[in-house]
């Protein structure tokens, strides 16, 4: 069986969620059984554990096969990241933590720096450390380095819905990668979730363009679907592309016949 | 001393500019649904909410427009902590966890050793406290900040410096420079996150809007790791009868909103009970994504909700949280009470700055 494996963690669901931004927390759970993820991530500052109405981790905890994945959005140092990692893993128990530092709360940018500290510490302390980055594949082999589980990448900027602007160095990092590359965010269209499997992204996370879709469970199906066919394409290898047709006088056709 | 060139500079406002002229070529409809569309995908189906408490109604300023003004002849009052603490308590009941402590200028009665205890006693129990007082020191903003304060709101009520300094009579508000420097001092110090503004009518609105704009621009270059928000206060009927000589009306308001949204899109925009409950259900998919709830302008209004004082201004939107939330949901959009995590606060000594070692963090408070 095709697995996605992080950390002793196997998944066959290769669509993870985010929870932010839905209507109502009703839609969010609604979207993420349709979605079939196994792997949904949560902002800790989302958690309220004094009012159940405006809690997004009870109901989450509640739902059966899934797995949380606490984010630490609204750090702006590793420092913060860590002891949010902390709090996150008492609360939760999840032992993944989504090392999220984005200084700049205009652009939510990451912190290529701060990133790298934050996940080096965590990963020594034995969390599953799914930093989110810019698409820089030197910073990726770095963070590999030192011990996390996956690297996220992001297609383009949260909540743009720019879709893959970062292609490019995201197949550099997937050709150099040992450990699993995941897109995150900017993805707007299940094609484009595609499209990034078929490259050879293990998975694919998704939040606003489900949260704010017209029918949010439906949009989550259909990512769910357009992940599941990337694979299975990328598993079976695409036809090779060319660049322009071949030319019926070869440019060698000097060298003659072979041998 | 005279005015820094970036509050002149109309290089970066030509745009908004054009958004907000009278004769623009954008109709009202068009910026809407545009703004309608950036909110949506940056901000998603949300509103945050947050609660104002006035700690101190004591001012030494002279404020022509304000209720709270020196020379007017309202019952003065603070919160001692015991009362903070019961109506922290009586907020807490409502659901509030990020809250905005309120006093007037710099008073013997509310210095800036009452406001750092009224922010320690509120942070003890709120997930987020922010504080709208008067201009510090950067020494008293990190001794704030070290103390769980993460936003300040000041605003500069007008950029046109001479109205500004025939509105404001007497007292520190006074300096106009002085206060345009005010959230730069708090930046330094470790605050996480300004609150700009203009109190609408005071001044030709179109004007100030572009004053704003650069204001927020400068701020964010200067210090890259500021989280801002624009609000959108607009003059309303308070004690000293003061009629804004430049009333903005809805039309023009709406406009405002949306062209910041168009050209600031991932600022927070901020609307108050100033507006009724059905300006700002209007405006609640459409550009604002923070909103204040269950408003008391009176000091102590929480606890004791039979409190007939004069407030410092009139409340428009006076539903409970629960009905406003209920609205919001109407209109398919999750209130969010906690959206922030007191881990992220601090220490500020390390804001500015990429040291990281966790070994050396210590405890704010």
């Amino acid at each position: 069986m095709d697995l996605l494996q992080l950390g002793s963690y196997t998944f066959s669901s290769r669509l993870i969620l985010g929870t932010g931004k839905f209507s109502s927390a009703a839609v969010m759970l609604q979207a993420v059984r349709a979605s079939g993820a196994q792997l949904v991530t949560v902002a800790l500052r989302r958690f309220n554990r004094e009012q159940a109405e405006d809690d997004l981790f009870g109901p989450l905890s509640a739902i059966e096969g899934v797995t949380l994945m606490p984010n630490t959005s609204g750090a702006s140092t590793a420092a913060e990241a860590v002891r949010a990692a902390h709090i996150a893993r008492e609360l939760s128990g999840s032992p993944f933590i989504k090392v999220e530092i984005h200084p700049n709360p205009q652009h939510l940018m990451p912190d290529p720096i701060e990133t790298f500290e934050a996940a080096r510490i965590l990963a020594k302390e034995g969390f599953l450390v799914m930093p989110y980055i810019t698409a820089d594949p030197v910073l990726a082999k770095r963070l590999e380095e030192v011990g996390c589980a996956a690297v996220m990448p992001l297609g383009s900027a949260i909540g743009s819905g720019q879709g893959l602007a970062s292609a490019a160095m995201i197949e550099l990092i997937i050709r150099e990668s040992s450990i699993p590359v995941i897109v995150d965010a900017g993805l707007r269209s299940p094609s484009e979730a595609a499209h990034a499997m078929e490259m050879g992204c293990e998975a694919v996370l998704v939040n606003s363009a489900v949260a704010v879709a017209g029918n949010p469970p439906e949009m989550a199906e259909a990512f769910a679907e357009a992940v599941a066919a990337g694979r299975k394409a990328f598993r079976a290898g695409l036809m090779q592309k060319s660049g322009s047709a071949i030319a019926t006088s070869p440019l060698t056709s000097f060298l003659g016949a072979n041998g | 001393m005279s005015l820094p060139d970036w509050l002149t500079n109309d290089r970066e406002t030509a745009a908004l500019a054009a958004m907000l002229s009278p004769d623009s070529s954008s109709s009202l409809e068009a910026l809407a649904a545009e703004s309608r569309a950036i909110t949506l995908r940056r901000f998603g189906r949300t509103m945050t909410l947050y609660a104002p408490l006035y700690l101190s109604n004591y001012c030494s300023s002279g404020c022509v427009y304000c209720g709270f003004a020196s020379d007017r002849k309202t019952v003065r009052h603070r919160l001692e902590p015991d009362e903070t603490s019961r109506e922290l308590a009586a907020m807490k009941k409502l659901g509030i966890s990020d809250i905005l402590l309120l006093t007037g200028e710099r008073t013997a009665a509310a210095d800036f050793d009452y406001l750092r205890r009224s922010v320690e006693i509120a942070a003890k129990t709120m997930q987020r406290v922010s504080v709208e007082a008067f201009p510090m020191s950067v020494a008293e903003y990190r001794a704030l900040a070290d103390c769980g304060c993460t936003g300040i709101t000041i605003y500069q009520e007008t950029y046109n410096r001479k109205r500004y300094e025939a509105l404001h009579r007497w007292g520190p508000k006074k300096d106009f420079i002085d206060r345009l420097e005010t959230p730069a001092r708090a930046l330094e110090g470790g605050i996480k996150n300004v609150g700009l503004g203009v109190l609408l009518g005071l001044s030709d609105p179109v004007e100030d809007a572009l004053c704003l704009y650069r204001h927020l621009r400068h701020l964010g270059r200067t210090w890259w790791r500021a989280g801002m928000s624009i609000s959108f206060p607009r003059m309303r009927p308070q004690t000293g009868g003061y009629e804004p000589p430049f009333p903005v009306d809805d039309h023009l308001l709406a406009r405002m909103i949306f062209a910041f949204r168009i050209a600031l899109p991932d600022t927070e925009l901020v609307l108050s009970t100033r507006e009724s409950a059905a300006y700002r259900d209007g405006m609640s998919s459409l550009g604002i994504t923070r909103m204040s709830i269950e408003s008391r302008t009176t000091v102590g209004g929480y606890h004791d909700t039979e409190n007939k004082e004069q407030g410092q201004f009139e409340i428009f939107d006076d539903r409970t949280a629960k009905e406003f939330c209920l609205a919001l949901r109407k209109k398919n959009i999750e209130p969010v009470f906690k959206n922030w995590e007191p881990a992220y606060n601090g220490p500020s000594k390390e804001q500015n700055s990429t040291t990281t070692n966790p070994s050396e963090t210590k405890p704010c408070h």
